[in-house]
């Protein structure tokens, strides 16, 4: 069964469709690259399908059971967990407590299990001196604190948006590995949504691409990248 | 070690303060109530600032408390000290039922709503002439105790205590985790599990019942109140002020805060009656703009500074 089906799905924002019925699964274990140019609705897509916004028609279910219109903290419980294109950091919390955060109230753990859980992320994705303040730290660890957040939840299903975004081709190169390392680990389904498309090519099994809302293509990138949709939509329509 | 030092100073300044009234006089003792009313209403509100959301209802749920208390004990017959837990429950009961309509509000929405809440309280209370005693007010017919100082003393100084202890409790717990997180950052919040309304609920009810018990035990401890004196605004501006001068988001600055500016008011009060408000409002104004982390705020930053050559402090200033 796929770990997360979306079926007709849709977001208007009054006039403009920023999603439009977008229906597509994801396999426990994948990892899926989500494209598509500037506005195309990536973004939206990922705050539809863990429930930062509601949508305004079609459906999402998790693992069989319909979400589509459970609550955000509900969604992260289960087991959908993200990151923001623009950070997120809790400025006020220590970097140990920011990731801490994931595991309390997903997990409902104690604080000595949410600290010893969080120590145990942060050191498998290379994040040390745990207890600085947030606003010491570099982008590229501010990312890395992210994704161990979104981890501490112990997501099945975990999307990525624009972790790439910022970091120096050797920086890039690691999370390449890293995010390859923690999705085969856990068996995760990851989406991840980036710009670059030599990182596309190199993390993903399979892409779906989205332009001005709508699925337009979907399958490995090697194909899609050689579909005259996809490539219309981002060097823009020759007529 | 670090933390052994500290529970042992917090005993020993505890001892001390439960102590007072062996070597100080009634005055002294009565001016020591008013700063732990005060006190207590400081770190109240700073608890609930803790999520971010600022709240200008604290004298509102003073004056419920008050007055939950007085007609409970007129009206009911009910015994002093057991009001005193009533009128917390009813308050408590009261921000629960409020807080499914105003805690959906943000930023100064909820702050306006809690403002007009206290004086709808209030109003009410003054034109309830038949239930409540209207515009004069209520007169018990002796305050509990039986007006002995040093046991009223002790019954401020144990809804102080209690205060101390939630707030506490808040700083190590779960709680800190939730309601710093939606003060910094509510979608973050959300995507990590966080149920923001349920936290917020659980913090509003909590402060309500604290200022609603501070309340019942200040009409309890004086005998009589009026809806002018119950509802003052003073209950609302003093706390928040104390809780500013002395350091937001903790407890230890709200309280360093009541005890400076509470022995300063009371000092005011004498040399400039009346002008003693505007004096607040300017420590208000100047700690916003030079102090934002207040007294405490400056200490830490002070010691951090001496401790490693300014490297941390000089981030922390980011």
């Amino acid at each position: 069964m796929s770990k997360l089906v979306t079926s007709g799905l849709t977001k208007a924002f009054s006039g403009l469709v920023a999603v439009n019925n977008v229906s597509f699964a994801m396999e426990e274990g994948e990892i899926l690259g989500i494209i598509g140019p500037n506005g195309a609705g990536k973004t939206t897509f990922i705050h539809l399908v863990s429930g930062i916004l509601m949508p305004t028609s079609g459906t999402v279910a998790f693992k069989g059971k319909d979400i589509t219109y459970a609550p955000a903290h509900m969604r992260s419980r289960m087991g959908i967990a993200r990151t923001y294109q623009l950070i997120h950091p809790l400025e006020n919390l220590k970097v140990i407590e920011n990731v801490m955060v994931g595991a309390v109230f997903s997990k409902d753990k104690s604080l000595r299990e949410a600290r010893r859980t969080a120590e145990e992320i942060c050191a498998e994705l290379e994040l040390d001196r745990l207890e600085r303040d947030t606003t010491q730290l570099s982008i590229f660890e501010i990312k890395k604190m992210e994704i161990a957040r979104a981890l501490a939840n112990e997501p099945e299903v975990l999307f990525l948006d624009e972790v790439m975004a910022g970091l120096n081709s050797d920086e890039t190169k690691g999370m390449i590995a890293t995010v390859q390392r923690i999705a085969t680990e856990r068996k995760l389904a990851v989406g991840v949504v980036e710009h670059v498309m030599g990182v596309i090519r190199e993390l993903t099994q399979r892409v779906i691409v989205l332009e001005a809302g709508e699925l337009i293509a979907e399958g490995p990138y090697e194909t899609v990248s050689k579909n005259p949709r996809v490539i219309e939509a981002y060097l823009g329509g020759a007529a | 070690m670090k933390l052994k030092t500290s529970y042992l100073s917090a005993a020993v300044i505890a001892a001390v303060v439960i102590a007072f009234p062996a070597f100080l006089g009634a005055y002294p003792l009565n001016v020591a109530r008013s700063v732990m009313t005060y006190m207590a209403l400081a770190i109240s509100w700073d608890m609930l600032l803790r999520s971010g959301q600022i709240s200008f209802g604290i004298a509102g749920l003073f004056g419920l408390g008050s007055y939950a208390s007085a007609i409970a004990v007129m009206r009911g017959g009910m015994d002093p000290f057991l009001s005193i837990l009533f009128a917390a429950a009813f308050a408590g009961v009261m921000a629960f039922a409020l807080g499914f309509a105003i805690l959906r509000l943000r930023a100064m929405y909820f702050s306006i709503t809690t403002l007009a809440l206290m004086e709808i309280f209030r109003i009410v209370m003054h034109n309830l002439h038949d239930f409540s005693g209207g515009p004069e007010g209520i007169v018990l017919s002796a305050p509990i105790f039986g007006g002995n100082s040093t046991a009223l003393y002790w019954l401020c100084l144990a809804g102080l205590f209690i205060t101390i202890g939630v707030s506490w409790y808040f700083e190590k717990s779960k709680m800190h985790l939730a309601l710093t997180a939606i003060r910094n950052d509510e979608t973050s919040a959300r995507s990590n599990g966080v149920d923001i309304f349920r936290y917020l609920l659980v913090a509003f009810v909590i402060t309500s019942i604290i200022q609603g018990m501070m309340g019942a035990i200040q009409i309890q401890s004086y005998g009589f109140t009026t809806p002018e004196t119950a509802f003052d605004a003073n209950f609302t501006l003093l706390p928040l002020a104390m809780a500013l001068l002395g350091g937001i988001h903790s407890t230890i600055g709200p309280m360093a805060g009541a005890v400076l500016l509470g022995v300063a008011s009371e000092w005011l009060k004498l040399k400039i009656p009346y002008g003693h408000l505007m004096v607040y409002g300017i420590i208000i104004i100047l700690v916003i703009l030079f102090m934002p982390q207040g007294l405490v705020g400056l200490a830490r930053r002070m010691l951090r500074g001496s401790d490693k050559s300014g490297r941390k402090a000089g981030a922390s200033h980011e």
